[in-house]
């Protein structure tokens, strides 16, 4: 069985900027795996193209041994099937409310009846802990619920794979830590591979199984986070314990 | 010296160029996947029906405000020129087919460029750099289907309904006027207006209302969909499809009247 996510020499540019230079990662159906990486290195850019939202210069994307990096538009629609995504900030629909909002990924199962999309909704709610929020508009919500509302839309149709994009940036560390329990309850209950994206060191403890670190456009090193906070690279080292380097500093 | 700075001034313009190129080329792509959506997809009714009311009737106002005045001033200024050479009476005719066939497709066709263009830019600009269109994306939804093809239609129904309200206020703006304020005889102007205003004058004018609501609708998604980052790119991509959606109506004006005019006078019409 071909791995749930499995990447190639990709490689992405914008302008004379090197973003990615040649990542290889392979990641198995059930895995959840944390990608970090100082801000800027092409954490999100990497996700992106996962799913499909870039098209890269060079390499190869395969999801379920299929190759998308060369697939148009209407035929990554069907591969985004299997995935849900929360977004940095959320990137609720501000013009719905939470139950429009969360319910907006059953359009595609249109044979749903009302009451049957309206029950999907209500579930999807109470495993983010956020039931009787239905009729809420976005701009009622804090941070925090934002981001679980955006959970909430990301599992409603019970995809294979979900990618967070800096689930916890922005919120203070007790909203981060029920962001961190949710992505292992939404692993655990609904078995999805989970990828997230992150440099808060404290996700990456509490939900990392396996952590692959992206430096210089490329998968530095990888491995359990136990051997990832103890390693005495100094690259790693300085990372994932916040020492920065003394030459950056210097003006 | 000399030399360097002609060989970086060729270089920009070069650049430019190949800018604008490849812009006009994502604006043929994007108004060709909209045309095969709208052909092959049906809209969601409700997203159809909340476009048509926010560009149909959100829109009455400006419509008949500049409709009346236009339809006055050029009521005003037609007698003034008309009474020097005793043709007060042809004044309504010249009103009915100046409204007609260009002033009241093009004002009302620029008004909505206004009002809706820049609505429509900012919204999509807006769900651009809060990843809102991403978001779309991952839920399957494909955002040509979803946020420019039901734009599109209701533009393009909306436009030359309003177009006609234009039209018909601008008339009645004039006829009181000049009836009403500069004395013209009212029996002959009216006898004359119908007279001289041919059915071709006024389906001429919808045919062109028609074609700037695709106009309108496509620039205004297209600008929106493709702003840069934060609100100065916003700002930028509210204004940009504004001046081009208006240059392009203004421009292609002068070739829908000239084709049309050709066609009708061709088919006998």
């Amino acid at each position: 069985m071909p791995p749930a996510i499995e990447v190639q020499a990709l490689a992405k540019s914008f302008g004379a900027q090197r973003v990615l230079a040649g990542v290889d990662l392979s990641i198995e159906a059930g895995e959840s795996v944390v990608i970090i990486g100082r801000s800027g290195c092409g954490k999100s850019i990497l996700l992106k193209h996962l799913i499909g939202l870039m098209s890269p210069d060079a390499g190869a994307v395969r999801i379920e041994g299929v190759d998308i990096a060369r697939l148009n538009e209407r035929a990554l629609l069907e591969v985004r099937r299997k995935f849900g995504m929360l977004f940095q900030s959320a990137a609720l629909f501000d013009s719905m409310t939470v139950a429009e909002n969360v319910g907006f990924g059953l359009r595609r199962e249109p044979g749903l009846s009302a009451a049957e999309r309206a029950r999907r909704v209500d579930e999807a709610l109470a495993l983010v802990d956020l039931r009787g929020t239905q009729g809420k508009k976005p701009a009622e919500l804090s941070g925090g619920m934002r981001k679980r509302v955006g959970l909430a839309r990301a599992i409603v149709y019970r995809p294979g794979i979900v990618l967070y994009d800096e689930p916890t940036t922005g919120l203070d560390p007790i909203v981060a830590d029920s962001i961190d329990q949710l992505i292992v309850r939404v692993r655990d209950q609904l078995r999805v591979t989970s990828v997230v994206v992150t440099h808060d060191m404290r996700s990456v403890q509490r939900v990392g199984q396996r952590i692959l670190l992206l430096h210089q456009g490329r998968i530095y090193t990888s491995g359990t986070p136990e051997t990832i906070f103890n390693s005495t690279d100094p690259v790693v080292h300085r990372f994932v314990h916040g020492i920065s380097d003394p030459k950056e500093i210097q003006i | 010296m000399v030399g360097a700075g002609r060989c970086g001034m060729i270089t920009d313009v070069k650049a430019l160029v190949q800018q604008q190129l490849e812009g006009l080329g994502r604006y043929g792509l994007l108004c060709y996947e909209a045309l095969g959506s709208a052909v092959r997809r049906r809209p969601a009714f409700g997203d159809l029906l909340y476009q048509l009311y926010f560009v149909g009737v959100k829109s009455q106002s400006v419509v008949l405000v500049t409709g009346a005045f236009t339809g006055m001033v050029l009521c005003a200024q037609t007698y003034f020129q008309f009474h020097k050479v005793k043709m007060d009476t042809a004044t309504l005719a010249v009103v009915s087919v100046s409204m007609g066939s260009e002033l009241g497709p093009v004002l009302t066709a620029l008004m909505v460029a206004g009002r809706v263009g820049a609505a429509m830019a900012a919204e999509l600009g807006t769900m651009r750099v809060t990843e809102q269109i991403d978001a779309l994306r991952t839920l399957a939804a494909h955002p040509v289907d979803y946020l420019l093809v039901p734009r599109l239609l209701a533009t393009m129904i909306a436009l030359p309904l309003l177009t006609v309200e234009s039209i018909a206020i601008g008339i009645g703006a004039a006829y009181a006027v000049g009836v009403g304020l500069l004395g013209i005889d009212a029996a002959y102007s009216w006898h004359n207006m119908v007279r001289y205003t041919e059915v071709t004058d006024i389906s001429i004018g919808l045919t062109k209302s028609f074609v700037f609501g695709a106009i309108v609708a496509t620039i205004s998604c297209y600008k929106g969909m493709n702003c840069r980052e934060g609100a100065e790119g916003v700002g930028r991509a509210t204004t940009e499809a504004v001046v081009y959606a208006s240059i392009t109506i203004l421009i292609s004006n002068f070739f829908l009247t000239m084709f049309l005019s050709q066609l009708a006078y061709a088919t006998g019409y």
